[in-house]
């Protein structure tokens, strides 16, 4: 597992809050997860079991929970990012719209480019198309005072509406039955890492630009500056930081790769634009970046656990099972948990609480060292 | 008539059509923004007015119950986002985003738990347009009436009702001081933590009547995705009408307005898909240009022990 | 018989004791001051009294019956009203709401708006407070919404009546009108408790005085005929405190720092009017003058952080404009007025706010990588050379006391060998003994040849560190002096804008 040498303690410790913190949210939501599946009629165990074994018991489970996780870690990363300098990007689903778009577009339409360069220039185009969007999400913000919040989530019905309206309409494959685009060439496919699966390269480019993002903000200046940012905005201006530039940079980031999730989407899996090509992948990087405490390093992992948990539901047995919708409530109960460290603390000092008395009887007896 | 009374007539029709659940959703915004807390959880609660309403109705086969139910539950997700950030001091925007997301989770897995459908309800009792008997008679004011329903008028007294608790009772000014500045409200023996969560609770019951509307009167149905962002739309109309109940109400029929055309010309010359842009658009243009002089409450965000 | 007693009330918050054993009593019709440094206890004690705290140990007895206050709205039944430093207020709402919220005369299931509007009307001709009921909070002076809060307590019929700290933003002319009041109402039979750590104010107007210190009364029944500023400032720190100008400077050499035709608007206001003034290397100009009266802006200008109307800085011959980042490469320190708001990120380690603002500076980062070496040794020698307790530079700024979060502001700007050192408020929210030891700092910086600007509303800070004084009022300066030309009075007379050859004699004001 590419992110198994992340069980570290001081690595994780980003934003807000610790690894604590993320761990238990995603257990009470787990337990909340599986009282629903109780009340629904069926043996939260045996689902559980059941997830478990469809989603790392075999390599097709493995492939298949890293090919789920691939979006969630993109879009993830897109909030992620946003967030470090307090930044809401609830347009990411509208990033990945036009990036999906953008980037099929290139690669249905411009053949004359060999393999590599072909998908490298579709890849950049769907993500500089995502990253517009946000600088243009950003410019209001700065210019205007617009709420990032309201006007992503505008952009995303009327970015959805108008891919929508191209693939039904103007760029519409002649003679199609469905909503799509024109296939993209061959030469601009993005290559599966796994034959007969849907995990391609673009999870290895969504890994790689997750640890840059990690290092960036750790090591250097304007890592620095985000962090200020995000921390106290009055200080970061009093000490000269220059604020705008940096929001407009890293909501650009965001966009850019939200629209990478798109790209990935239309070059990788489905090979040309359709509607619909995102099912809410853009609302589902909350949670994951929720969970990872807003750390790039730590979207990988999160992003890991939400993929396996959606690739176990999914072979989950239709009609013996609770349905794979779950896995969006737990999702969202992430999002309750994590942002509520002060429920954390006081479940966690509840539970604590048998065990404190039989310390402190133990205590008593040895004499103490208090 | 003429053709352009004509097209006339249908505007100002749909325009109350489509207004009422903005009024009703603007109007809870409005009462949650002046307890001094982001109406940013109506979208979820609304979805959850919407959806229980139908399930309501559904099992007792009366769209009142359904209402009773969507109105209820508006309630219960409102309270998420209220203790979530009264009592444990959350980030409003993100305790907003999670009512969202719950909704929106919530809402399909039941779908599919009860009905195994992926995204649509079946078709439930919902209200029919209300006969108003002679009223009708009355040229132009009574025909646009003839097509509403009775939620409608439930509506108007509600918005009435909502200006007079907000501006003409006792606490109705302790709300709003609550909203303005917890810490001086505290100290003056009003009851911070229980006004919060009054101005929570009736943004979510008025969102989820909200909601209810959309799937019991605008249709028979709940389809997923049908509040389709008016939620947010409706926490930018209550501070475009600056959080009161007839600000919003107004600001409400001006959205109405632009989104009745958008039915109206659908079918037409432009894409029907670029029409349905032009309330988000329209919504945008106000986020940008329309908000300069409107005015949150001083206490946003705050809490009284602070 | 006494109208209030507090008896062995003690009260601990996490790593402090706030209240040790505290007894505390109050005659009917009596003006009793309580007196303190900041941190003392004494907004504790009267938090407890009004029920906003609950005490550890202790009683309460009210007109000789125990109470239990368990929230403010006991308080308020009882008859005990509190005037908080800062103020209570809703700018958005009228004066009349305002004193009526949480106590509305109701009609009905409304409330009745004319009944209010009579009640309150008659309170402010009785008491000649002078306010139109339905003004708009946000739209009077300081010192008449103090009036409002006043008139608070009086529409609850308060028979007890708590100021904490009144005078802090008033003016002298503004104070005299509230002793005017104190006395007015204790005249109409109200107890009267201040909570202040003004001595001249405290004996103008007590008929008695407490002391409070870390937590301890130290005495009580101190009548004010008999006591001296120096007496009650020695309880109030416990040691002999010098009062006086501490360290002349030796070397003042030529102009370093200029500033000219500075205006400054802000909302369509004229918050500066242009003014000009030099800072001599190894001199600190001192600007005395009111909060509101244009520091912030003239702070704003001096750091890069608005954009004045006109305005023409020059730092040895070279003019310096631009963003606030110019401004600190250009050699200009800022102590901000504020350092929880402006000047640290609290949530972040001790090791990152040292290097807040010279985070770009080529002895620290490499092509925009940090260097973690250099940002080390650095940090290690900030927290040496500045004294900052800590037990290591990774903790979060939150978790250090106010004077060691200063330091950290202090070493980070004095580390990079500024030009000149702009400094607002340095010592605010600071307790005695770091306060000493900031100034220290600021004297050796000037000794060294710096130019150093002090902006204070502490009169007595810009008395004993300045080598020049100004004073702002209204954003002008209306007088130019030496330390010891003019009288602390005469100084405040200028900071009201009032011209000095108005004779005041006051032999309990004359102390210096």
């Amino acid at each position: 597992m590419k992110s198994g040498k992340l069980i570290n303690n001081r690595f994780l410790k980003s934003g807000s809050g610790s690894f604590t913190t993320s761990v238990m949210a995603f257990l009470l939501a787990i337990i909340v997860g599986g009282i629903l599946i109780e009340i629904a009629g069926f043996s939260s165990l045996a689902t559980y079991g059941a997830i478990f074994r469809g989603s790392l018991g075999s390599t097709k489970g493995i492939v298949l929970s890293l090919s789920q996780a691939t979006p969630l870690l993109l879009t993830g990363l897109s909030f992620a990012i946003a967030f470090r300098v307090r930044i809401i990007n609830t347009g990411a689903e509208g990033q990945v719209y036009i990036g999906a778009m953008a980037a099929a577009l290139v690669g249905a339409y411009v053949n004359f480019l060999p393999g590599i360069t072909h998908v490298a220039v579709s890849v950049l185009v769907g993500m500089i198309a995502g990253g517009m969007v946000g600088l243009f999400i950003g410019f209001l913000k700065i210019k205007f005072g617009a709420s990032e919040v309201i006007v992503g989530i505008m952009l995303n019905e009327i970015l959805i509406l108008i891919t929508a309206w191209l693939s039904t309409g103007p760029l519409m494959t002649p003679g199609s039955a469905t909503a799509q685009t024109n296939p993209i060439l061959e030469t601009a496919r993005l290559g599966r890492l796994v034959p007969r699966s849907q995990l391609t390269w673009a999870l290895v480019l969504a890994v790689i630009i997750a640890f840059y993002l990690e290092w960036m903000i750790r090591k250097t200046t304007l890592g620095y500056e985000i962090q200020v940012i995000g921390s106290n905005l009055k200080a970061a201006k009093t000490a000269g930081i220059n604020v705008p530039k940096i929001y407009l940079l890293t909501i650009f980031i965001s966009g850019a790769i939200a629209g990478l999730g798109g790209a990935a989407l239309s070059l990788g899996i489905h090979y040309r634009f359709i509607e619909g090509i995102s099912t809410g992948f853009g609302f589902a990087g909350i949670p994951v970046a929720a969970l990872a405490m807003y750390s790039p390093a730590g979207v990988v992992v999160s992003s890991f656990l939400f993929g396996a948990l959606r690739a176990g539901a999914m072979t989950l047995n239709r009609t013996t099972s609770i349905p794979i919708e779950f896995v969006s409530v737990v999702q969202a109960l992430v999002v309750v948990f994590v942002a509520a460290p002060m429920l954390i603390a006081s479940i966690k000092k509840n539970l604590m609480k048998p065990f404190n008395g039989i310390r402190n009887k133990r205590e008593s007896i040895k004499g103490g060292d208090a | 008539m003429g053709d352009w009374a004509n097209i006339l007539y249908v505007v100002v029709v749909s325009t109350i059509r489509m207004s009422v659940p903005m009024i009703l959703a603007s109007v809870g915004a409005a009462f949650s923004v002046r307890a001094g807390i982001m109406a940013l959880g109506c979208e979820g609660m609304m979805i959850a007015g919407a959806f229980f309403a139908v399930m309501g109705s559904f099992f007792t086969g009366s769209p009142w119950m359904g209402i009773l139910f969507g109105i209820t539950f508006g309630i219960i997700f409102s309270l998420l986002h209220g203790v979530l950030n009264i009592r444990y001091k959350v980030n409003q925007t993100l305790s907003g985003m999670s009512v969202n997301l719950l909704a929106a989770a919530v809402a399909p897995l039941i779908l599919q738990i009860i009905w195994k459908s992926k995204g649509i309800s079946p078709k439930v009792e919902s209200f029919k347009k209300l006969d108003i008997g002679f009223l009708e008679e009355i040229p132009i004011l009574g025909s646009i009436l003839a097509e509403q329903n009775i939620l409608f008028y439930v509506t108007l007294i509600l918005v009435v009702v909502g200006y007079y608790y907000m501006f003409k009772t006792p606490q109705g000014l302790r709300m709003r001081m609550v909203g303005e500045n917890p810490v001086a409200a505290n100290t003056v023996g009003i009851n911070v933590v229980g006004y919060k969560y009054l101005g929570v609770m009736l943004s979510g019951a008025f969102n989820g009547l909200a909601g209810a509307y959309l799937s019991l009167a605008q249709l028979d149905m709940y389809i997923d995705g049908m509040t389709a962002g008016r939620g947010y739309i409706a926490m930018v109309i209550s501070t475009f009408g600056k959080n009161s109940p007839i600000g919003a109400m107004l600001g409400s029929l001006f959205f109405g307005f632009f989104d009745a055309l958008q039915t109206i010309f659908q079918g037409g010359v432009i894409p029907s898909q670029i029409v349905r842009t032009l309330p988000y658009v329209l919504t945008m243009l106000v986020v940008v240009f329309g908000l300069k002089s409107a005015r949150n409450p001083a206490g946003m965000g705050k809490h009284h022990d602070e | 018989m006494d109208m209030l007693q507090m008896k062995n009330i003690s009260k601990s918050f996490p790593g402090t004791k706030a209240l040790d054993s505290v007894d505390f009593y109050l005659k009917e019709q009596e003006i009793l001051s309580l007196l303190g440094e900041n941190g003392a206890g004494k907004t504790t004690l009267m938090k407890v009294l009004y029920g906003m705290l609950h005490p550890d140990t202790g009683e309460i007895y009210y007109k000789g019956e125990q109470i239990h206050q368990k929230s403010p709205l006991d308080a308020i039944n009882k008859g005990i009203c509190m005037v908080h430093q800062h103020f209570m207020l809703v700018p958005a709402f009228t004066v009349m709401d305002n004193i009526i919220v949480g106590n509305e005369p109701k009609s009905g299931l409304f409330v009745d708006e004319k009944k209010a509007r009579e009640e309150v009307k008659a309170l402010i001709s009785r008491f000649n407070f002078n306010i139109n009921p339905d003004t708009r909070v946000e739209k009077l002076s300081v010192g008449e919404q103090q009036r409002v809060e006043i008139l608070k307590a009086l529409y609850r019929k308060a028979d007890v009546i708590i100021l904490d700290e009144p005078t802090a933003v008033l003016t002298p002319h503004e104070v005299d009108s509230l002793f005017v009041i104190l006395r007015k109402l204790k005249e109409e039979g109200k107890s009267i408790v201040i909570i202040t750590h003004k001595l001249r104010e405290t004996m103008a107007i007590a008929d008695r005085i407490n002391v409070l210190r870390d937590g301890r009364m130290i005495e009580t029944d101190i009548d004010p005929k008999n006591a001296t500023i120096h007496s009650l400032s020695e309880m109030m720190v416990g040691r002999q405190v010098a009062l006086g100008i501490k360290r002349p400077a030796k070397n003042i050499g030529g102009v370093a720092f200029k500033v000219e035709h500075l205006k400054v608007v802000e909302d369509g206001v004229v918050k500066i009017k242009g003014i000009d003034f030099s800072i001599r290397r190894g001199e600190i100009l001192g600007i005395a003058g009111i909060e509101g009266n244009g520091q912030t802006q003239l702070l704003e200008s001096l750091t890069g952080l608005n954009t004045p109307v006109s305005m023409k800085i020059t730092l040895d011959g070279k003019e310096i404009k631009g963003s606030a980042d110019k401004f600190l490469r250009s050699g200009i320190g800022h102590i901000p007025e504020d350092r929880l708001t402006m000047g640290l990120a609290t949530e972040m380690t001790i090791r990152d706010n040292l290097i807040l603002g010279y985070h770009k500076s080529p002895s620290l980062q490499k092509n925009g990588i940090l260097s973690s070496k250099k940002i080390n040794d650095y940090s290690n020698k900030c927290r040496e050379d500045f004294n900052i307790k800590t037990p290591s530079i990774d903790v979060k700024a939150k978790s250090l006391s106010g004077g060691n979060q200063q330091k950290i502001v202090i070493a980070r700007t004095f580390s990079h060998n500024p030009d000149v050192i702009i400094a607002a408020h340095p010592t605010r929210g600071v307790d005695v003994g770091a306060m000493e030891y900031i100034h220290s700092k600021l004297l050796d910086l000037r000794d060294e040849g710096k130019a150093v600007l002090l902006i204070s509303a502490d009169l007595d800070e810009v008395r004993s560190l300045s080598d020049r004084i100004l004073v702002l009022y209204e954003g002008k300066i209306v007088s130019e002096s030496m330390p010891g030309d003019l009288s602390e009075v005469q100084l405040g007379l200028l900071m009201t804008g009032n011209k000095i050859d108005e004779e005041v004699k006051d032999e309990i004001r004359e102390i210096d």
